[in-house]
């Protein structure tokens, strides 16, 4: 070390706390490593190779975070790499959340027991309906670069919700971002309209980055720094215009807004979840809304809580569009991978109302409620996902809803954890979905938002109608005669909606433990 | 902020910061004129030099000797028809000349021709300006004339310009990341971007004769810059872009009269901007292969300037002259299989021994870091055996998907003659199997 | 004291204006008999094809590929090139930072180099 400091005019080199950033350095260096790995190995050893890289990561990343957790650390966090990475409690909570939901799904990604060769096509440069693609759908091959892809994202992912200023979270934005586009368009079955769903979540989420980068440059603008405790500072005690400020602010939230698929910035979420290969829409519908909010809770804590007053009634109109376009617009699908898309716009709204749950003491009991409920809804909605990748005829899956009439009379087990996760969904008592609602709302009347409880109150049983439907679809219609069947799933399909399903229950019953570590810190500012 | 930057900026950049307006102008006029005169000067050049290498005498009827061929050949230009296709897009078409003319010539605005020296009264340095991003400003000028190439070919509204437009592009850019690499390594040991603090880093000699020069102390990257250079400029053996077998003229096939006649001036002005850099960089600009003597003031530094910079040039007629011209897989293998990956891996190791250097290593730490570099360097060379692609079987396909004819057709060991009877002539030996195995 | 960036604006406006003058003037001062055959694309004597190439024109995807992978390493080299001025005060630290960087970059480059996105047929 002291030869950093060998010359006077030397540009010091910043302050690095390897093990609190261990878990994120873990993830990007493995990503890196598959990366060569992809390039390096022959074809038929890169599933294997790749599968166990990744699963070991996952497991070492865990493994050094629950090393750093649980050893003595600054109980307010620190902020490493010249402050760019803030390690805090909810970070460290969001991270833990990520990893062991990026596991459920890499297991639903990497498996080939549902699907002959996995759900991703074999080579995904070839044209849609050309000859060399009808011979293709026969190779059991698969693009196994979705390893590398989600590991990627997943890094992304991690440096978003720590990230303390808003440069970091931009690239942390786009390292997340970039991998999910390409993910989306390499389903194996309907490639067209993965294709499809590929560019349009591309295009918008370009757009939204572009909102969020000027969002930056104007909050820059405002404050003279990027560090969201310096946004904080600035917009403390100035007499400073603050038509930067809340522009700024603006443009940046709805960047962040797209990415959490809250409504009305949701309208690419339908089309991307139907589109993309359903383990990857179970990544995203899990990590990418922890990611968000993550984000979200972080930049209104920190760098936004002084002026909450302003913005409050905004974000407060928000998450009711979000939650009436979920509940409202989710009756009328007809198609079970859009129906909880919009399932998942209505949670959005709900996740809204914990991120916004500010007191004007300056404390946020909406932090520790929203960041359990990120993690009740995440593992619902892999597992969610895994039984929808079971439901196939001979065109892949059958997603719409038609077809899952009378379900429960070939596959009682399967509708009946499908419906133990709608209930979850909906939010029923015993499931997660309830515990998590219930401590959102009970922030949001602590933060004094009474009224936005009952909005909400109302879209949930809106929205649990909907779930309903479906279950009386499985339980009280006759199957049709030429209906899809269920498949068997293998192991790696088995353990994910196990594990879903089985949190969802634990959390429903015995949530305090999360709760507690949930509630145990701020984030850093 | 403004204190630390008067502190940062060489001594050239302060000596032409009193420049007068008209000196300035002068200069502005000057370096036109030069280039313009050395684009003419070149032109006659090449075809006397080629002509010579072909033991043909080449022009010699304009002017003394034939010197004034090139001029002749400029304004008569002028007076050609000017053309433009109905297909053509009317102001990109207009604008390409222009587009790539402009940014040749800015180009040199930062090439330092001569050191201190005195004109009209006034101590100057003979170089238009120096700034702190000299090199930059040539790179980006480099990029910057790509879009006159493409937006011609793109305009033209015609086949051959198009393909011939990006081909250019390509080549240029892909040129263009190991030139820029190059420069890396000099910069790294000026500790700055402006090109007259580079030529005053090579003023020196090292052990005491041999001048201190880039290019011997940093012979690879010399070597990447010079051939990069010439791909950069789309001069043979690179010159695929304007392959006349295969594209009549390239990106400037629609063009004509005075139009025409800018692309060429472009041309020739980016060579003579990159011989001019390389002189710059590698060959300690204007200094004298010896230091400290009266040929290394004033005025005579223009005199060395003009004679490396003319080096290069004739060095580019001479692989005119000499070489065949590449195909273009193996002139993109060239730069992105070789140039680039030696450009990356020589940095590395440059930017090591030099830390090791300045941080006062111990020779063990030293011997490490060089040991871990060339351990990541074998790693991955030993990792990249070149993929050979599969001959599927099955009809063989062109680059465009049309079904092409088998190469390896048996050619009968004796042309049937016409004695032989009609029923004894072998059927089938050479019959062509094309569309047998297409399913 | 001039702005140091004035001599290159007038650099600029010089070629310019004589660029611009070179290509407004050229029309007047060539003849002018114009035909059909001069008009239409030229193919070597052949009829030209019928399908405008500007607007409509489709081009090899390869070359795509190229333009992509030149943005990657431009931006490697724009990261090169401050680490290179600043090299000597960086010191150890700097050097780590960028040995990683290029590594990291030359992960992609062995994969891209592997699956062909550098070979042209």
């Amino acid at each position: 070390m002291n030869l950093l400091v060998a010359q006077a005019q030397q540009i010091e080199a910043p302050q690095i706390d390897y093990g609190a950033i261990a878990p994120l350095l873990v993830v990007l260096g493995a990503a890196c490593m598959s990366v060569l790995l992809e390039a390096l190995l022959p074809k038929h050893q890169r599933w294997a190779v790749q599968l166990v890289l990744t699963l070991g990561t996952l497991v070492g990343a865990t493994g050094a975070l629950i090393f750093y957790a649980t050893s003595e650390r600054p109980a307010q966090g620190v902020a490493t790499l010249a402050g760019a990475i803030a390690v805090d409690s909810p970070s460290l909570f969001l991270w833990a959340t990520l990893l062991v939901l990026a596991f459920g799904s890499v297991l639903l990604i990497a498996d080939r027991s549902v699907e002959p060769g996995g759900a991703f096509v074999a080579q995904a440069a070839i044209r849609p309906g050309t000859i060399q693609d009808r011979a293709q759908a026969t190779k059991t091959g698969m693009q196994t670069e979705v390893f590398p892809l989600t590991l990627f994202a997943l890094g992304g992912m991690m440096t978003f919700v720590a990230s303390n200023d808003l440069l970091t979270m931009f690239v942390a934005l786009e390292v997340l971002s970039l991998p999910l586009y390409l993910m989306c368009g390499l389903a194996r079955r309907r490639r067209l309209l993965s294709q499809e769903a590929a560019v349009k979540y591309f295009l918008l989420g370009a757009f939204a980055s572009a909102f969020f980068l000027y969002g930056v440059a104007l909050l820059y603008g405002y404050a003279g720094s990027v560090k969201l405790s310096a946004i904080a500072t600035a917009a403390a005690g100035t007499d400073r215009s603050d038509t930067l400020l809340f522009a700024g602010f603006g443009l940046l939230v709805v960047g962040l807004l797209f990415k959490a698929a809250v409504g009305p910035f949701h309208s690419w979420t339908p089309d991307v979840y139907q589109g993309a290969p359903t383990p990857v829409t179970a990544f995203m519908a899990a990590c990418t809304k922890v990611a968000a909010f993550g984000g979200i809770l972080r930049v209104l804590t920190v760098a936004f809580e002084n002026t909450q007053w302003e913005w409050r009634g905004v974000l407060y109109g928000v998450a009711v569009v979000s939650m009436v376009i979920g509940a409202v617009l989710g009756l009328t699908q007809t198609d079970v991978k859009r129906m909880i898309a919009y399932s998942s716009v209505a949670h959005a709204g709900f996740l809204l109302i914990g991120s916004i749950a500010l007191t004007p003491e300056g404390t946020a009991p909406g932090v520790s409620a929203t960041l359990f409920y990120l993690l009740a809804y995440g593992f619902t909605t892999i597992a969610a996902f895994g039984i929808v990748s079971l439901v196939r005829n001979s065109d892949g899956e059958a997603t719409h809803l038609s077809q899952w009439a009378g379900l429960a009379k070939r596959s009682p087990i399967v509708a009946g954890v499908f419906t133990f996760l709608l209930l979850a969904l909906a939010g029923i008592p015993l499931t997660s979905g309830f515990i998590g609602k219930f401590v959102v709302f009970s922030a949001a009347i602590e933060a004094g938002l009474a009224p936005l409880v009952v909005i909400a109150l109302v879209a949930s049983a809106v929205a649990a109608f909907f779930y309903l439907r479906v279950i009386v679809l499985m339980y009280f219609s006759e199957p049709a005669p030429d209906g899809p069947t269920v498949t068997v799933p293998g192991a790696f399909t088995t353990i994910a909606i196990t594990l879903g399903a089985v949190v969802t229950l634990v959390l429903g019953l015995w949530p305090t433990f999360v709760l507690d570590w949930a509630g145990t810190g701020t984030f850093l500012s | 902020m403004t204190k630390n930057f008067a502190a940062e900026i060489g001594d050239t950049a302060k000596l032409l910061a009193d420049d007068p307006i008209w000196l300035v102008l002068i200069k502005v006029v000057g370096i036109f004129a030069f280039l313009v005169v050395m684009t003419l000067f070149m032109i006659n050049w090449e075809r006397k030099v080629v002509a010579r290498m072909q033991h043909r005498p080449g022009p010699n009827r304009v002017g003394p000797n034939g010197w004034l061929q090139s001029l002749a050949d400029g304004l008569k230009l002028a007076f050609k028809e000017d053309i433009r296709p109905v297909l053509a897009d009317k102001w990109v078409f207009f604008l390409a000349p222009v587009i790539s003319c402009i940014p040749a010539f800015l180009a040199f605005s930062v090439i330092p021709l001569a050191g201190e020296v005195n004109m009209f009264g006034q101590q100057t340095a003979l170089q238009l300006v120096d700034l702190p991003v000299g090199v930059l400003v040539v790179l980006a000028c480099s990029s910057i004339g790509v879009y006159g190439i493409v937006l011609s070919g793109w305009a033209s509204g015609s086949p051959y310009p198009l393909l011939g437009a990006l081909r250019s592009a390509a080549q240029v850019i892909s040129y263009e990341i190991a030139m820029g690499l190059s420069i890396v390594a000099v910069i790294m040991f000026t500790g700055s971007m402006s090109t007259g603090d580079i030529v005053g880093a090579q003023a020196s000699t090292v052990l005491g004769f041999a001048p201190g020069w880039f290019g011997l102390l940093l012979f690879p990257s010399f070597a990447i810059y010079v051939v990069s250079m010439v791909g950069e400029t789309n001069r043979a053996p690179f010159d695929l872009p304007e392959a006349e077998s295969e594209l009549v003229g390239g990106f400037h096939t629609e063009y004509s009269s005075l139009k025409f006649a800018l692309f060429f001036l472009a041309e020739y002005v980016n060579m003579v901007t990159v011989s001019a850099l390389a002189t710059t960089l590698f060959l300690g600009g204007y200094h004298a292969p010896w230091s400290g003597d009266f040929l290394n003031t004033g005025w005579w530094g223009l005199l060395w300037f003009i004679i490396k910079t003319l080096a290069f040039l004739f060095l580019f007629i001479w692989l005119r002259g000499t070489l065949p011209r590449l195909r273009y897989d193996q002139f993109m293998k060239l730069g992105w299989k070789v140039l680039v990956p030696t450009s990356l891996v020589w940095i590395m190791a440059v930017a090591v021994i030099r830390t090791g250097a300045i941080q006062q290593l111990s020779t063990a730490q030293r011997l490490i870091a060089l040991g871990v570099v060339v351990g990541l360097v074998l790693l991955v060379s030993f990792l990249l055996p070149d993929k050979k692609v599969q001959d599927t079987k099955g009809v063989p396909l062109a680059g465009s998907g049309f079904p092409v004819p088998p190469l390896d057709l048996a050619v009968p060991k004796s042309a049937p003659k016409r004695k032989v009877k009609v029923a004894n002539i072998p059927k089938d030996t050479a019959a062509v199997t094309t569309g047998k195995e297409a399913e | 004291m001039l702005d140091p960036y004035l001599p290159l604006v007038l650099m600029f406006a010089l070629a310019g204006a004589f660029a611009l003058f070179s290509v407004t003037a050229a029309p007047y001062i060539g003849p002018r008999r114009y035909n059909k055959a001069k008009l239409d694309a030229y193919e070597c004597g052949i009829e030209p094809s019928p399908q405008p190439v500007v607007g409509g024109g489709r081009m090899p995807v390869a070359y795509y590929l190229t333009a992509m992978l030149f943005i990657l390493f431009d931006i490697e080299m724009v990261f090169l090139y401050p680490f290179a001025v600043a090299a000597d005060k960086l010191g150890l630290f700097g050097l780590v930072e960028i040995v990683l960087f290029v590594a990291t970059l030359g992960f992609a480059y062995v994969y891209v180099w592997r699956r062909g996105g550098l070979d042209w047929n």
